[in-house]
Protein backbone atom coordinates (compact mmCIF):
# COMPACT_ATOMS: atom_id res chain seq x y z
CA UNK A 1 0.00 0.00 0.00
CA UNK A 2 1.39 3.05 -1.06
CA UNK A 3 0.63 6.03 0.90
CA UNK A 4 0.56 10.04 0.00
CA UNK A 5 0.11 12.32 3.26
CA UNK A 6 -1.67 15.42 2.77
CA UNK A 7 -0.47 17.43 6.10
CA UNK A 8 2.62 16.84 8.23
CA UNK A 9 1.32 19.14 11.42
CA UNK A 10 0.58 16.99 14.52
CA UNK A 11 -1.70 14.21 13.22
CA UNK A 12 -0.05 13.73 10.26
CA UNK A 13 3.38 13.08 12.07
CA UNK A 14 1.45 11.04 14.85
CA UNK A 15 0.17 8.84 11.35
CA UNK A 16 3.75 8.15 10.32
CA UNK A 17 4.76 7.22 13.80
CA UNK A 18 1.83 4.71 14.03
CA UNK A 19 2.85 3.55 10.42
CA UNK A 20 6.47 2.69 11.58
CA UNK A 21 5.46 0.92 14.49
CA UNK A 22 2.91 -1.03 12.85
CA UNK A 23 4.93 -2.50 10.12
CA UNK A 24 5.32 -6.19 11.84
CA UNK A 25 1.51 -6.05 11.49
CA UNK A 26 0.54 -4.96 7.92
CA UNK A 27 3.68 -7.63 6.96
CA UNK A 28 1.70 -10.46 9.18
CA UNK A 29 -1.50 -9.53 7.65
CA UNK A 30 -1.44 -8.38 4.18
CA UNK A 31 2.06 -9.64 3.55
CA UNK A 32 3.57 -6.09 2.86
CA UNK A 33 4.85 -2.80 4.45
CA UNK A 34 2.52 0.27 4.03
CA UNK A 35 4.99 2.72 2.10
CA UNK A 36 5.07 6.01 2.66
CA UNK A 37 5.66 7.58 -0.82
CA UNK A 38 5.07 11.09 -0.17
CA UNK A 39 4.65 13.57 2.70
CA UNK A 40 3.25 17.17 1.96
CA UNK A 41 3.32 20.28 4.72
CA UNK A 42 2.15 23.57 3.57
CA UNK A 43 5.05 24.22 1.35
CA UNK A 44 7.25 21.49 1.04
CA UNK A 45 7.04 17.93 0.32
CA UNK A 46 9.16 14.41 0.50
CA UNK A 47 8.65 11.93 -1.93
CA UNK A 48 10.25 8.16 -3.10
CA UNK A 49 8.40 5.98 -5.07
CA UNK A 50 10.62 3.10 -2.52
CA UNK A 51 8.91 4.46 0.54
CA UNK A 52 10.43 7.53 2.76
CA UNK A 53 11.16 6.49 6.56
CA UNK A 54 8.27 7.61 8.71
CA UNK A 55 10.67 8.47 11.60
CA UNK A 56 13.05 10.30 9.17
CA UNK A 57 10.25 12.39 8.30
CA UNK A 58 8.96 13.35 11.73
CA UNK A 59 12.74 14.21 12.57
CA UNK A 60 13.52 16.42 9.31
CA UNK A 61 9.77 18.11 9.87
CA UNK A 62 10.88 19.00 13.58
CA UNK A 63 14.30 19.97 13.37
CA UNK A 64 13.83 21.71 10.17
CA UNK A 65 10.31 23.28 10.53
CA UNK A 66 9.75 21.47 7.01
CA UNK A 67 8.81 17.86 6.18
CA UNK A 68 10.94 18.36 2.67
CA UNK A 69 13.66 19.90 0.26
CA UNK A 70 11.23 20.61 -2.83
CA UNK A 71 8.60 23.52 -2.52
CA UNK A 72 5.47 23.35 -4.42
CA UNK A 73 2.78 26.30 -5.25
CA UNK A 74 0.40 23.51 -6.62
CA UNK A 75 -0.52 20.20 -4.03
CA UNK A 76 -2.58 18.32 -7.18
CA UNK A 77 0.69 18.89 -9.34
CA UNK A 78 2.51 17.31 -6.28
CA UNK A 79 0.18 14.47 -6.09
CA UNK A 80 0.70 13.97 -10.27
CA UNK A 81 3.43 13.12 -10.12
CA UNK A 82 3.64 10.30 -7.49
CA UNK A 83 2.36 7.08 -8.11
CA UNK A 84 0.14 6.35 -4.86
CA UNK A 85 -3.33 3.73 -3.99
CA UNK A 86 -4.34 6.03 -0.67
CA UNK A 87 -4.12 9.79 0.47
CA UNK A 88 -4.15 10.41 4.11
CA UNK A 89 -6.00 14.05 4.11
CA UNK A 90 -4.33 15.24 7.06
CA UNK A 91 -4.16 19.10 6.29
CA UNK A 92 -5.64 21.86 8.59
CA UNK A 93 -9.56 22.13 8.90
CA UNK A 94 -10.96 25.43 6.61
CA UNK A 95 -14.96 25.34 7.20
CA UNK A 96 -15.83 28.12 5.29
CA UNK A 97 -13.94 26.82 1.70
CA UNK A 98 -13.06 22.95 2.48
CA UNK A 99 -9.26 24.52 1.86
CA UNK A 100 -6.39 23.07 0.39
CA UNK A 101 -7.66 19.59 1.90
CA UNK A 102 -10.96 19.73 -0.24
CA UNK A 103 -8.94 20.08 -3.47
CA UNK A 104 -6.96 17.37 -2.72
CA UNK A 105 -9.51 14.70 -1.49
CA UNK A 106 -11.75 15.82 -4.96
CA UNK A 107 -8.11 15.39 -7.17
CA UNK A 108 -7.40 11.68 -5.38
CA UNK A 109 -11.09 10.63 -5.71
CA UNK A 110 -11.24 11.73 -9.63
CA UNK A 111 -8.03 9.54 -9.94
CA UNK A 112 -10.08 6.60 -8.62
CA UNK A 113 -7.65 6.98 -5.16
CA UNK A 114 -8.91 5.87 -2.00
CA UNK A 115 -8.60 8.71 0.56
CA UNK A 116 -8.62 8.82 4.75
CA UNK A 117 -9.76 12.22 5.99
CA UNK A 118 -10.02 13.57 9.62
CA UNK A 119 -10.48 16.75 7.91
CA UNK A 120 -13.51 18.36 8.76
CA UNK A 121 -14.05 21.05 6.41
CA UNK A 122 -14.42 19.29 3.27
CA UNK A 123 -17.08 16.86 4.96
CA UNK A 124 -19.28 19.66 6.70
CA UNK A 125 -18.92 21.49 3.17
CA UNK A 126 -19.55 18.72 0.45
CA UNK A 127 -19.97 15.74 1.79
CA UNK A 128 -22.83 14.30 -0.75
CA UNK A 129 -20.47 15.52 -3.33
CA UNK A 130 -17.27 13.78 -2.02
CA UNK A 131 -19.46 10.63 -1.12
CA UNK A 132 -21.05 10.32 -4.96
CA UNK A 133 -17.53 10.87 -6.52
CA UNK A 134 -15.93 8.29 -4.11
CA UNK A 135 -18.91 5.89 -5.24
CA UNK A 136 -18.24 6.83 -9.05
CA UNK A 137 -15.15 5.93 -9.42
CA UNK A 138 -15.28 2.85 -6.83
CA UNK A 139 -12.98 4.94 -4.15
CA UNK A 140 -13.09 4.10 -0.64
CA UNK A 141 -13.68 7.02 1.51
CA UNK A 142 -13.32 6.97 5.18
CA UNK A 143 -12.93 9.44 7.86
CA UNK A 144 -13.59 8.09 11.53
CA UNK A 145 -11.21 10.15 12.95
CA UNK A 146 -12.96 13.34 11.66
CA UNK A 147 -16.04 12.87 14.94
CA UNK A 148 -14.77 12.04 18.16
CA UNK A 149 -11.12 11.59 17.37
CA UNK A 150 -9.86 8.55 18.38
CA UNK A 151 -13.53 7.79 19.99
CA UNK A 152 -15.34 5.33 16.96
CA UNK A 153 -18.61 6.58 16.08
CA UNK A 154 -19.04 6.38 12.44
CA UNK A 155 -17.71 2.97 11.97
CA UNK A 156 -19.48 1.78 15.07
CA UNK A 157 -22.81 3.17 13.60
CA UNK A 158 -21.96 1.94 9.86
CA UNK A 159 -20.32 -1.85 11.20
CA UNK A 160 -20.92 -2.57 14.68
CA UNK A 161 -24.76 -1.61 14.29
CA UNK A 162 -25.48 -2.43 10.89
CA UNK A 163 -28.91 -3.43 10.74
CA UNK A 164 -30.03 -1.07 13.63
CA UNK A 165 -32.27 1.91 13.09
CA UNK A 166 -30.59 4.84 14.86
CA UNK A 167 -33.01 7.07 16.50
CA UNK A 168 -30.98 9.59 17.38
CA UNK A 169 -26.92 10.54 18.76
CA UNK A 170 -26.22 13.28 21.24
CA UNK A 171 -22.51 13.80 22.29
CA UNK A 172 -19.56 15.79 23.73
CA UNK A 173 -17.92 16.83 20.51
CA UNK A 174 -15.72 19.50 21.35
CA UNK A 175 -13.01 18.81 24.34
CA UNK A 176 -12.36 22.41 24.57
CA UNK A 177 -15.67 23.65 25.87
CA UNK A 178 -15.88 20.38 28.01
CA UNK A 179 -12.28 21.46 29.46
CA UNK A 180 -13.72 24.93 30.50
CA UNK A 181 -17.18 23.61 31.45
CA UNK A 182 -15.80 21.25 33.62
CA UNK A 183 -13.48 24.55 35.23
CA UNK A 184 -16.56 26.51 35.19
CA UNK A 185 -17.91 23.31 37.95
CA UNK A 186 -14.86 24.16 40.27
CA UNK A 187 -15.72 27.48 40.63
CA UNK A 188 -13.74 29.18 37.72
CA UNK A 189 -15.01 31.89 35.92
CA UNK A 190 -15.26 31.50 32.20
CA UNK A 191 -12.56 33.82 31.09
CA UNK A 192 -10.32 32.23 33.91
CA UNK A 193 -11.17 29.11 32.54
CA UNK A 194 -10.69 29.85 28.66
CA UNK A 195 -7.24 31.52 28.90
CA UNK A 196 -6.13 28.24 31.30
CA UNK A 197 -7.68 26.09 27.94
CA UNK A 198 -5.26 28.38 25.59
CA UNK A 199 -2.28 27.84 28.03
CA UNK A 200 -2.65 24.40 28.23
CA UNK A 201 -2.88 24.28 24.28
CA UNK A 202 -6.37 23.15 24.19
CA UNK A 203 -7.37 26.20 22.76
CA UNK A 204 -6.21 28.04 20.10
CA UNK A 205 -5.59 31.84 20.52
CA UNK A 206 -8.66 32.57 18.72
CA UNK A 207 -10.91 30.41 20.42
CA UNK A 208 -14.29 31.44 18.25
CA UNK A 209 -14.10 28.20 16.48
CA UNK A 210 -14.36 25.91 19.72
CA UNK A 211 -15.92 28.06 22.15
CA UNK A 212 -19.09 28.96 19.37
CA UNK A 213 -19.43 25.55 18.67
CA UNK A 214 -18.75 25.70 15.13
CA UNK A 215 -16.33 22.57 15.61
CA UNK A 216 -19.12 20.79 17.34
CA UNK A 217 -21.44 21.64 14.97
CA UNK A 218 -18.92 20.19 11.48
CA UNK A 219 -18.85 16.99 13.70
CA UNK A 220 -23.01 16.73 14.22
CA UNK A 221 -22.97 17.66 10.16
CA UNK A 222 -20.73 14.98 9.44
CA UNK A 223 -22.91 12.50 11.64
CA UNK A 224 -25.97 13.96 10.24
CA UNK A 225 -24.95 13.10 6.37
CA UNK A 226 -22.72 9.86 6.90
CA UNK A 227 -24.95 8.39 9.56
CA UNK A 228 -28.69 9.41 8.95
CA UNK A 229 -28.27 10.07 5.34
CA UNK A 230 -29.21 13.54 5.46
CA UNK A 231 -28.22 16.28 2.89
CA UNK A 232 -26.60 19.13 5.26
CA UNK A 233 -24.21 21.02 5.58
CA UNK A 234 -22.29 23.64 8.38
CA UNK A 235 -25.31 26.65 8.16
CA UNK A 236 -27.95 24.23 8.43
CA UNK A 237 -27.09 23.34 12.17
CA UNK A 238 -28.56 25.50 14.83
CA UNK A 239 -25.74 26.66 16.72
CA UNK A 240 -25.14 27.78 20.37
CA UNK A 241 -21.75 28.42 21.95
CA UNK A 242 -20.65 28.40 25.70
CA UNK A 243 -18.83 32.02 25.78
CA UNK A 244 -22.73 33.22 27.52
CA UNK A 245 -22.31 30.59 30.36
CA UNK A 246 -21.92 32.13 33.91
CA UNK A 247 -20.85 30.82 36.80
CA UNK A 248 -24.12 31.68 38.40
CA UNK A 249 -25.63 29.68 35.93
CA UNK A 250 -23.42 26.93 36.58
CA UNK A 251 -23.61 27.07 39.88
CA UNK A 252 -27.48 27.18 39.94
CA UNK A 253 -27.32 23.87 37.69
CA UNK A 254 -25.04 22.26 40.38
CA UNK A 255 -27.51 22.84 43.34
CA UNK A 256 -29.89 21.12 41.16
CA UNK A 257 -27.45 17.77 40.79
CA UNK A 258 -26.67 18.81 37.48
CA UNK A 259 -23.76 20.01 35.24
CA UNK A 260 -23.73 22.10 31.74
CA UNK A 261 -22.27 20.09 28.60
CA UNK A 262 -21.66 21.46 25.07
CA UNK A 263 -23.81 19.04 23.28
CA UNK A 264 -24.29 18.17 19.85
CA UNK A 265 -27.51 16.05 19.00
CA UNK A 266 -28.60 14.69 15.71
CA UNK A 267 -31.51 12.55 14.41
CA UNK A 268 -33.71 12.65 11.52
CA UNK A 269 -35.04 16.02 12.58
CA UNK A 270 -32.60 17.30 14.42
CA UNK A 271 -29.41 19.14 13.86
CA UNK A 272 -28.43 20.75 16.56
CA UNK A 273 -25.30 22.55 19.09
CA UNK A 274 -26.03 24.06 22.07
CA UNK A 275 -25.51 24.40 25.63
CA UNK A 276 -27.51 21.42 27.60
CA UNK A 277 -28.47 20.58 31.18
CA UNK A 278 -26.95 17.41 32.02
CA UNK A 279 -27.96 15.29 35.48
CA UNK A 280 -24.76 14.15 36.97
CA UNK A 281 -23.35 11.02 36.47
CA UNK A 282 -25.00 10.73 32.94
CA UNK A 283 -22.91 9.30 30.51
CA UNK A 284 -22.88 12.66 29.00
CA UNK A 285 -21.85 14.06 32.16
CA UNK A 286 -18.19 13.70 31.78
CA UNK A 287 -15.44 16.40 32.74
CA UNK A 288 -12.17 17.05 31.11
CA UNK A 289 -11.03 16.94 27.66
CA UNK A 290 -12.76 13.48 26.80
CA UNK A 291 -15.10 13.09 24.42
CA UNK A 292 -18.92 11.50 24.50
CA UNK A 293 -21.84 10.24 22.85
CA UNK A 294 -25.02 8.41 23.43
CA UNK A 295 -26.35 6.66 20.48
CA UNK A 296 -29.78 5.69 20.81
CA UNK A 297 -30.87 2.57 18.51
CA UNK A 298 -34.19 1.25 17.74
CA UNK A 299 -32.85 -2.73 18.95
CA UNK A 300 -29.61 -1.94 21.28
CA UNK A 301 -31.27 0.80 22.62
CA UNK A 302 -29.17 3.39 24.10
CA UNK A 303 -25.42 2.91 23.70
CA UNK A 304 -22.41 5.09 25.19
CA UNK A 305 -18.98 5.48 24.42
CA UNK A 306 -16.40 8.12 25.49
CA UNK A 307 -12.58 8.48 24.40
CA UNK A 308 -10.18 10.88 23.83
CA UNK A 309 -11.49 13.73 21.03
CA UNK A 310 -7.70 14.85 19.53
CA UNK A 311 -4.20 13.80 20.31
CA UNK A 312 -1.19 13.06 18.08
CA UNK A 313 -1.34 9.37 18.70
CA UNK A 314 -5.62 9.27 19.27
CA UNK A 315 -6.32 10.43 15.98
CA UNK A 316 -3.29 8.48 14.31
CA UNK A 317 -5.64 5.50 16.08
CA UNK A 318 -8.63 6.27 14.12
CA UNK A 319 -6.96 6.90 10.48
CA UNK A 320 -4.97 3.24 11.36
CA UNK A 321 -8.47 1.65 11.68
CA UNK A 322 -9.43 2.98 8.72
CA UNK A 323 -6.41 2.01 6.95
CA UNK A 324 -6.85 -1.30 8.05
CA UNK A 325 -10.44 -1.48 6.59
CA UNK A 326 -9.36 -0.22 3.33
CA UNK A 327 -6.39 -3.00 3.30
CA UNK A 328 -8.61 -5.48 4.44
CA UNK A 329 -11.79 -4.58 1.80
CA UNK A 330 -9.04 -4.12 -0.99
CA UNK A 331 -7.03 -7.81 -0.38
CA UNK B 1 -46.54 6.95 29.03
CA UNK B 2 -48.37 5.17 31.87
CA UNK B 3 -52.15 5.02 31.22
CA UNK B 4 -55.19 4.14 32.85
CA UNK B 5 -58.49 2.74 31.32
CA UNK B 6 -62.15 1.78 32.28
CA UNK B 7 -63.93 0.07 29.72
CA UNK B 8 -66.94 -1.68 29.46
CA UNK B 9 -66.68 -4.95 27.48
CA UNK B 10 -69.71 -7.83 26.61
CA UNK B 11 -70.20 -10.34 29.21
CA UNK B 12 -69.64 -12.96 26.92
CA UNK B 13 -66.44 -15.38 27.12
CA UNK B 14 -63.51 -14.35 25.06
CA UNK B 15 -64.70 -10.14 25.44
CA UNK B 16 -62.11 -9.59 28.57
CA UNK B 17 -59.10 -11.12 26.20
CA UNK B 18 -60.23 -9.31 23.24
CA UNK B 19 -60.08 -6.35 24.99
CA UNK B 20 -56.35 -6.60 26.10
CA UNK B 21 -55.26 -8.36 23.48
CA UNK B 22 -54.82 -4.60 21.27
CA UNK B 23 -52.85 -3.09 23.69
CA UNK B 24 -50.27 -5.34 22.73
CA UNK B 25 -50.91 -4.64 19.14
CA UNK B 26 -49.51 -1.26 19.69
CA UNK B 27 -46.63 -2.26 21.83
CA UNK B 28 -47.96 -1.68 25.16
CA UNK B 29 -47.06 -3.12 28.14
CA UNK B 30 -50.07 -4.44 30.38
CA UNK B 31 -49.17 -3.08 34.14
CA UNK B 32 -52.35 -4.43 36.22
CA UNK B 33 -55.85 -5.04 35.14
CA UNK B 34 -58.89 -5.84 37.71
CA UNK B 35 -62.49 -7.50 36.14
CA UNK B 36 -65.07 -5.66 37.95
CA UNK B 37 -67.69 -8.15 38.09
CA UNK B 38 -69.69 -6.08 40.60
CA UNK B 39 -70.35 -3.32 38.28
CA UNK B 40 -72.43 -4.57 35.29
CA UNK B 41 -74.08 -1.56 33.12
CA UNK B 42 -76.12 -2.58 30.33
CA UNK B 43 -74.99 -6.53 29.93
CA UNK B 44 -71.61 -5.07 30.09
CA UNK B 45 -68.90 -5.65 32.87
CA UNK B 46 -66.39 -2.98 33.56
CA UNK B 47 -62.47 -3.34 33.21
CA UNK B 48 -59.71 -1.39 34.92
CA UNK B 49 -56.66 -1.74 32.84
CA UNK B 50 -53.20 0.25 33.38
CA UNK B 51 -50.56 -0.16 30.88
CA UNK B 52 -47.72 1.33 29.31
CA UNK B 53 -47.14 2.68 25.94
CA UNK B 54 -44.88 4.64 24.14
CA UNK B 55 -46.69 8.19 22.88
CA UNK B 56 -49.83 9.38 21.84
CA UNK B 57 -49.70 7.90 18.79
CA UNK B 58 -50.12 4.52 19.86
CA UNK B 59 -52.48 5.29 22.42
CA UNK B 60 -54.61 6.80 19.81
CA UNK B 61 -54.18 3.82 17.24
CA UNK B 62 -55.14 1.52 20.96
CA UNK B 63 -58.57 3.78 21.09
CA UNK B 64 -59.38 3.07 17.27
CA UNK B 65 -58.93 -0.71 17.68
CA UNK B 66 -60.97 -0.83 21.04
CA UNK B 67 -64.02 1.06 18.98
CA UNK B 68 -63.59 -1.50 16.23
CA UNK B 69 -64.19 -4.22 18.25
CA UNK B 70 -67.10 -2.73 20.51
CA UNK B 71 -65.21 -1.61 23.56
CA UNK B 72 -66.64 0.78 25.45
CA UNK B 73 -64.21 3.66 26.84
CA UNK B 74 -65.99 4.63 29.79
CA UNK B 75 -62.89 6.88 30.57
CA UNK B 76 -58.68 7.06 29.81
CA UNK B 77 -56.08 9.54 30.46
CA UNK B 78 -55.33 9.07 33.85
CA UNK B 79 -51.69 9.29 32.96
CA UNK B 80 -49.29 8.86 36.08
CA UNK B 81 -45.78 9.08 34.65
CA UNK B 82 -45.17 12.59 33.30
CA UNK B 83 -42.25 13.97 31.28
CA UNK B 84 -40.52 16.48 33.31
CA UNK B 85 -37.41 18.91 32.12
CA UNK B 86 -35.12 21.50 33.30
CA UNK B 87 -34.60 24.96 31.82
CA UNK B 88 -32.12 27.61 32.78
CA UNK B 89 -32.43 31.02 31.64
CA UNK B 90 -29.34 33.31 32.12
CA UNK B 91 -30.08 37.43 30.63
CA UNK B 92 -31.92 40.28 31.85
CA UNK B 93 -35.31 39.48 33.40
CA UNK B 94 -37.07 39.82 36.55
CA UNK B 95 -39.28 37.20 37.93
CA UNK B 96 -42.26 38.66 36.77
CA UNK B 97 -40.89 37.92 33.41
CA UNK B 98 -40.37 34.43 33.97
CA UNK B 99 -43.92 34.26 35.56
CA UNK B 100 -45.58 35.63 32.74
CA UNK B 101 -43.89 33.11 30.45
CA UNK B 102 -45.24 30.28 32.42
CA UNK B 103 -48.51 31.88 32.36
CA UNK B 104 -48.25 32.14 28.67
CA UNK B 105 -47.07 29.00 28.08
CA UNK B 106 -49.63 27.19 30.53
CA UNK B 107 -52.19 28.76 28.11
CA UNK B 108 -50.54 25.99 25.47
CA UNK B 109 -49.28 23.05 27.65
CA UNK B 110 -51.10 22.14 30.62
CA UNK B 111 -48.22 21.41 33.50
CA UNK B 112 -48.43 18.77 36.28
CA UNK B 113 -46.07 21.14 38.18
CA UNK B 114 -43.83 24.27 37.69
CA UNK B 115 -40.68 25.10 39.56
CA UNK B 116 -38.88 27.80 39.66
CA UNK B 117 -35.54 28.89 41.64
CA UNK B 118 -33.28 32.00 41.23
CA UNK B 119 -29.51 32.45 41.58
CA UNK B 120 -28.86 34.18 44.66
CA UNK B 121 -25.66 36.20 43.36
CA UNK B 122 -26.49 39.79 43.40
CA UNK B 123 -23.42 41.57 42.14
CA UNK B 124 -24.16 41.56 38.46
CA UNK B 125 -27.36 42.19 36.21
CA UNK B 126 -28.20 39.12 35.23
CA UNK B 127 -30.42 37.18 36.56
CA UNK B 128 -30.39 32.90 36.49
CA UNK B 129 -33.39 31.23 36.54
CA UNK B 130 -33.76 27.46 36.76
CA UNK B 131 -37.25 26.17 35.98
CA UNK B 132 -38.28 22.27 36.15
CA UNK B 133 -41.39 21.82 35.33
CA UNK B 134 -43.88 18.20 34.39
CA UNK B 135 -45.98 17.80 31.91
CA UNK B 136 -48.40 14.98 30.96
CA UNK B 137 -46.19 13.96 28.28
CA UNK B 138 -43.22 14.28 25.72
CA UNK B 139 -45.40 15.51 22.71
CA UNK B 140 -46.69 18.67 25.61
CA UNK B 141 -42.55 18.67 26.02
CA UNK B 142 -41.96 19.38 22.20
CA UNK B 143 -44.37 22.77 22.61
CA UNK B 144 -42.93 23.83 25.51
CA UNK B 145 -39.53 24.21 24.03
CA UNK B 146 -40.82 25.46 21.10
CA UNK B 147 -42.65 28.29 23.25
CA UNK B 148 -39.51 29.01 25.89
CA UNK B 149 -37.00 28.74 23.14
CA UNK B 150 -39.11 31.47 21.30
CA UNK B 151 -39.86 33.90 23.96
CA UNK B 152 -36.20 33.55 24.64
CA UNK B 153 -34.88 34.26 21.80
CA UNK B 154 -36.81 37.21 20.86
CA UNK B 155 -35.98 39.27 24.12
CA UNK B 156 -31.91 38.52 24.38
CA UNK B 157 -32.12 35.93 26.69
CA UNK B 158 -29.65 32.79 26.74
CA UNK B 159 -31.96 29.37 26.93
CA UNK B 160 -30.66 25.79 28.47
CA UNK B 161 -32.59 22.83 28.45
CA UNK B 162 -32.31 19.64 29.65
CA UNK B 163 -31.36 16.42 27.35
Amino acid sequence: MRVLISGFGTVGQGFAEVVASRQDFFRERYGKEVRIVCAMDSKTYASDPDGLDPLELVSVKNTAGRVGRNTYEDSVKVMDSVDYDLLVEVSPTDVLTGGVGLTNIVHALECGKDVITVNKGPLALKFPELIGLARKNRCKFRFEGSVGGAMPIINLCHENLMGERIKSIRGIFNGTCNYILSKMDSGQPFEQALREAQQMGYAESDPANDIEGYDAACKVVILANSVFGRNVTFSDVNVTGISSITSEAVALAAANNMVIRLIGEVSDSKLEVSPRLIPKGHPLGISGTLNAAQILSDLAGPIAITGRGAGRKETASAILSDLIAIMDARK
Amino acid sequence: MLVNAELYVKDLPGQLVGSLEPISMVNGNIVGVVHNRDRIINHRICVNVTFEVDNNDDLEKLKNVWKARDVLIDSIGSVYKTASMEYLLLGLFNASYVEELIEKAAETVPFESVDVSYSTANHTKTRTAMITVEVLNEDDLDKLNLILEESCREEGIVYIRGL
